[in-house]
């Protein structure tokens, strides 16, 4: 065997890659689960919520596998700990993902008829925000292609400005969801409404956990940048 | 007579199957990033590497092989009994080829470079004791050692860095590449034919001074520039990932850069198997020791098809495997690392330094790898080089030792 083959270790980035599918595909199916809810259907909700955690999971042992495969004496063209601190951040989507299903799947959750047109758009404006962060993070590859810089990078750069414009409408669109449950208030059990207060929150933390994921990418690129 | 037709005898046999050695497990060094790469098959990179390992074997081989022959234990101290000479240095020929048989079979990665140094080493304490031998060339050779990976790896970090910086991250990449491209090639043709010609081997009419030999260089270096420039321009640019595009335009770079490489190697390694060989030929042809004698072409082009033969016989096996193993390296890369190591193994061959063509690989792709080229490189295998290193040298010498105390035992 040839030293020189020994010399190259392997990409993290090719698994960060696989990491971030893992993560959308926890993401992904947040729509049907919220689609079977608004029917009511309780199984599918239970069968979705299942895959989230199972994906949630396979992105978890992912995770680990970076970790491990990134000792201190290997070089890497971006900074270690802000491969690390991207990866934390992403695998915190999927965390926030599965916790936002558990909390629907705790207790039989009814979504009010008035209120379902604001919790649609949150839940859209929450996915787009996850969808343009999983599109930033899946440029890694190509990033690592072009050595962190360059027209890639300025793609990368606008793609975080995209995530955080997002990601704003989604704190909006929570707030509004929110107003609308309470100026019905009166018509709602209290139980519901702590958890609905617990579930919103949960789905704006994925958005904010896919905008900071977006900041870190862009640390990185900085970082890179600067050397 | 006859004992010195035997050593003559044995002492090609060993060398031969030094060459062959040094041919299969080399090769799959210098040309495992062009396979991994894409830009060469494995037939192809076998047969690229096993011709010009045999043209720079020819042409620039003779330099080192003088330094392993005469620059380290001054034949002279033998003119009285030059059997023992022949002894020695068939002792540290056998000493270190059996030294790196043995090395290789508990995984550690050690150099003929360094054996072979460490064999001459050996034999030269024992005969002519310490005082016989030149300090100071073992000084140079062993700073060469330690300065040659990081030379070899500033220049490939500075041709990466040019890459990276005018045609990765320009906004038109695959234009950048056909502009830039040119002067890449020019400049390999420069140096290739800069190192042949000046002050070459005088039985080819190669021995022209530097200003003659600089300026007939960059003739053909600018000649290189333009059917570089040609070449390039007949890509034509597609709607796709231009980065794609520039890794697929950098292909015919690299296989310039590995033959290039193959080259180098070919001029400096072909000392290890045959530089104490020399030392015998030499000796037998005058029936004396001196210092005049060139070595002869034969015997360089003897080294070089044993090189050729192991790279062209065993070279498949060694590549499939190293080749599978790197898989993160483009053409780009490939080319930058095989151009630094090249250009500083070519100028230790001129210098007459025997360096470890492989450690210098490897500082070159840490070189890639600082320019942000290489997207995990495990330094950790440094430390193993290093203890391979030390071990080497003391290792190699006592081999060669053992041998030249059985050779006079048997024919003394």
């Amino acid at each position: 065997m040839s030293i020189i083959s020994k010399l190259f270790g392997k990409s993290p980035f090719e698994a960060l890659y696989h990491h971030m599918l893992k993560v959308k595909f926890c993401v992904d199916l947040i729509n049907p689960l919220v689609e079977a809810l608004f029917e009511g259907n309780y199984e599918k909700v239970d069968d979705y919520a299942k895959k989230i955690a199972r994906a949630e999971h396979e992105a978890d042992l992912v995770k680990k596998e970076i970790r491990t495969s990134l000792p201190k004496n290997i070089l890497l063209p971006v900074a270690r700990g802000d491969i690390l601190r991207f990866l934390n951040e992403q695998d915190h989507i999927a965390d926030a993902a599965e916790d936002f299903v558990v909390l629907l799947t705790m207790r039989k959750m009814v979504v009010p008829e008035e209120v379902k047109e604001e919790f649609k758009v949150f839940v859209d404006t929450v996915l787009e925000t996850c969808e343009i962060a999983m599109e930033t993070s899946s440029e890694i590859k190509a990033l690592a292609e072009t050595s962190f810089g360059g027209t890639e990078a300025h793609k990368v750069m606008e793609l975080i400005e995209h995530i955080k414009v997002k990601e704003y409408e989604a704190d909006n669109a929570q707030m509004k969801t929110v107003q609308k449950m309470f100026s019905i208030e009166k018509k709602l059990d209290p139980v519901s409404v702590v958890m609905w207060m617990h579930i919103f929150g949960k789905l704006g933390q994925i958005a904010n956990h896919a905008e900071n994921s977006g900041d870190l990418m862009g640390i990185m690129l900085h970082n890179t940048r600067g050397k | 007579m006859e004992i010195s037709f035997i050593i003559f005898i044995v002492a090609l046999l060993v060398s031969f199957y030094s060459a062959i050695n040094i041919g299969a497990n080399d090769v799959a060094n210098s040309m495992a990033t062009s396979v991994a790469s894409g830009a060469l098959t494995i037939k192809k990179a076998v047969f690229v590497a096993a011709s010009c390992d045999l043209l720079g074997a020819i042409f620039v081989g003779s330099h080192v092989s003088n330094t392993i022959r005469k620059g380290l234990v001054d034949p002279l101290q033998f003119s009285d009994c030059h059997n023992l000479f022949l002894f020695g240095m068939l002792a540290s020929v056998l000493g270190s080829a059996i030294w790196v048989n043995v090395a290789s079979y508990f995984k550690l990665p050690v150099s003929t470079t360094h054996s072979i140094i460490g064999g001459v080493l050996g034999f030269g304490l024992v005969s002519v004791g310490f005082a016989g031998i030149h300090w100071k060339v073992v000084l140079y050779i062993i700073l060469s050692w330690i300065i040659s990976p990081f030379f070899g790896g500033i220049i490939s970090y500075i041709i990466f860095s040019i890459i990276r910086k005018f045609i990765l991250n320009s906004s038109e990449p695959v234009k950048q590449a056909k502009k830039i491209g040119p002067y890449f090639i020019g400049t390999v043709a420069f140096i290739l034919m800069m190192s042949v010609l000046f002050k070459g081997i005088e039985h080819l009419h190669l021995g022209f001074p530097f200003i003659d030999a600089f300026f007939i260089s960059l003739l053909i270096g600018i000649v290189g520039f333009f059917i570089g420039g040609a070449i390039l321009r007949r890509y034509k640019e597609k709607q796709i990932d231009p980065y794609y595009q520039v890794e697929k335009m950098a292909n015919p770079l690299q296989v310039i850069s590995a033959s290039f490489q193959a080259f180098s190697h070919g001029a400096n390694d072909v000392a290890n198997a045959i530089g104490p060989v020399a030392a015998v030929v030499t000796v037998l042809q005058t029936q004396k020791v001196t210092m005049e004698v060139s070595i002869p072409i034969w015997l360089l082009v003897f080294g070089g098809i044993g090189i050729a033969f192991g790279a062209y016989v065993w070279g498949h096996r060694v590549m499939d495997t190293v080749g599978k193993k790197i898989t993160s390296i483009t053409p780009t890369r490939g080319f930058s690392a095989e151009f630094g190591t090249a250009t500083t193994v070519l100028l230790c061959s001129r210098l007459g330094m025997p360096v470890s063509t492989t450690h210098v690989a490897i500082g070159n792709i840490i070189g890639v790898g600082l320019a942000r080229g290489v997207s995990a490189i495990n330094l950790g295998v440094i430390k193993k080089i290093i203890t391979a290193w030390i071990v080497s040298l003391p290792a190699a010498g006592v081999f060669s030792i053992a041998f030249y105390y059985i050779f006079i035992f048997l024919f003394g």
